[in-house]
């Protein structure tokens, strides 16, 4: 498996930045594991969701690149089922999720912080 | 099987891999894939499909992630082993285990050859010198057990040394050094040189132990 270079987003975490601005594009600035995993699936018109493991290490490495934000959802908006951590595009996220969405032939996507 | 057994079987495989992690961490991940459990099976029963074919999607979203699983562990549970030292004593570790390496292989290297060319005990063939094969054999064990990490391999090492001089001991008790080719001095030195080598190993292994940094940056006065 190759490496991932410093800063370059592997195609599942541009596909997640995308998944994540269309979802606030449409309205829904916030969203959580499994709702992204649904709407990836509707775009990549794929049979199965993506799996936990991956899911959730893509977010962390989003997150630790300063695209994303996450928080736990408000105790009160639970309604007896376990409480989601919400996401949300930080504005850097919005640029590189947007640059993604037009990419340069032969050019990786590159996280926040690292030099283009 | 029902989606909530299977959602059972992902939730105890999650705690299974979250072990010993920090707290915030391990609960963040048990908490948010049970989230994701319960919307996932509410979701499918909304759109009316099989409780089988729930619980099969269910287990096919765990087993593809495994690896993952496994990557993301490792990350974690390094970073609180504090195995993420700045770069400049990463490098160093690295360079002080590599020597470690290096010297350990040599050391044995060179015993054996002693045992096998010129003999270190009494004259060539000696069978006292196969007790060297005891300290070797140590060496291969250990590092086995140890899994080579750093912090059990100054044990290793230790050991080896120790090994060595108990050989040393053992000879001289058997009156070897009283052999026409084999002096005291000999008996002490050579067996003194292979504990020095494999202390100073172990020396090099305990340079190249992660956490040693942070012990000198809490020092008072540091």
């Amino acid at each position: 498996m190759p490496r991932r270079k410093p800063g370059a987003l592997v195609p599942l975490e541009t596909e997640i930045l995308e998944a994540a601005l269309s979802m606030q594009r449409s309205g829904q600035a916030a969203f959580h594991g499994f709702g992204l995993a649904q709407t990836m699936r509707e775009q990549s018109s794929s049979r199965s969701l993506t799996s936990h493991g991956t899911l959730y290490k893509a977010l962390g490495r989003l997150e630790e690149f300063g695209l994303l934000t996450s928080h736990w959802e408000d105790a009160a908006a639970v309604e007896g089922r376990p409480r989601r951590r919400l996401y949300e595009l930080t504005g850097e996220g919005v640029r590189v999720a947007a640059a993604a969405a037009r990419p340069v032939p032969g050019r990786l996507p590159r996280a926040a912080g690292e030099p283009a | 099987m029902t989606p909530e057994r299977m959602a059972w079987l992902v939730t105890r495989w999650v705690r299974f891999y979250t072990r010993d992690l920090p707290a915030p961490i391990a609960e963040r991940r048990v908490d948010e894939i049970a989230a994701d459990l319960h919307d996932h099976i509410a979701h499918e029963r909304d759109r009316g499909t099989g409780e089988r074919r729930i619980a099969l999607a269910l287990a096919s979203r765990m087993v593809r992630g495994l690896a993952a699983d496994a990557t993301w562990r490792g990350r974690h549970a390094g970073a609180a082993a504090g195995r993420t030292a700045p770069p400049e004593v990463a490098m160093r570790n690295k360079v002080a285990y590599r020597l470690a390496v290096g010297a350990t292989i040599m050391a044995m290297l060179f015993l054996v050859w002693l045992m096998g060319a010129v003999g270190v005990i009494g004259v060539e063939g000696d069978r006292a010198d196969l007790m060297y094969f005891g300290v070797i054999a140590l060496g291969f064990v250990g590092a086995a057990i140890a899994r080579f990490r750093p912090r059990g391999m100054v044990f290793v090492l230790l050991a080896m040394a120790a090994g060595q001089a108990l050989v040393a001991v053992a000879a001289l008790l058997a009156g070897k050094h009283r052999s026409p080719v084999t002096s005291v001095y000999e008996l002490l030195g050579l067996n003194g040189m292979f504990i020095v080598l494999f202390a100073g190993a172990a020396w090099l292994f305990h340079r190249a132990t992660p956490d040693r940094p942070r012990r000198e940056a809490t020092k008072p006065g540091s």
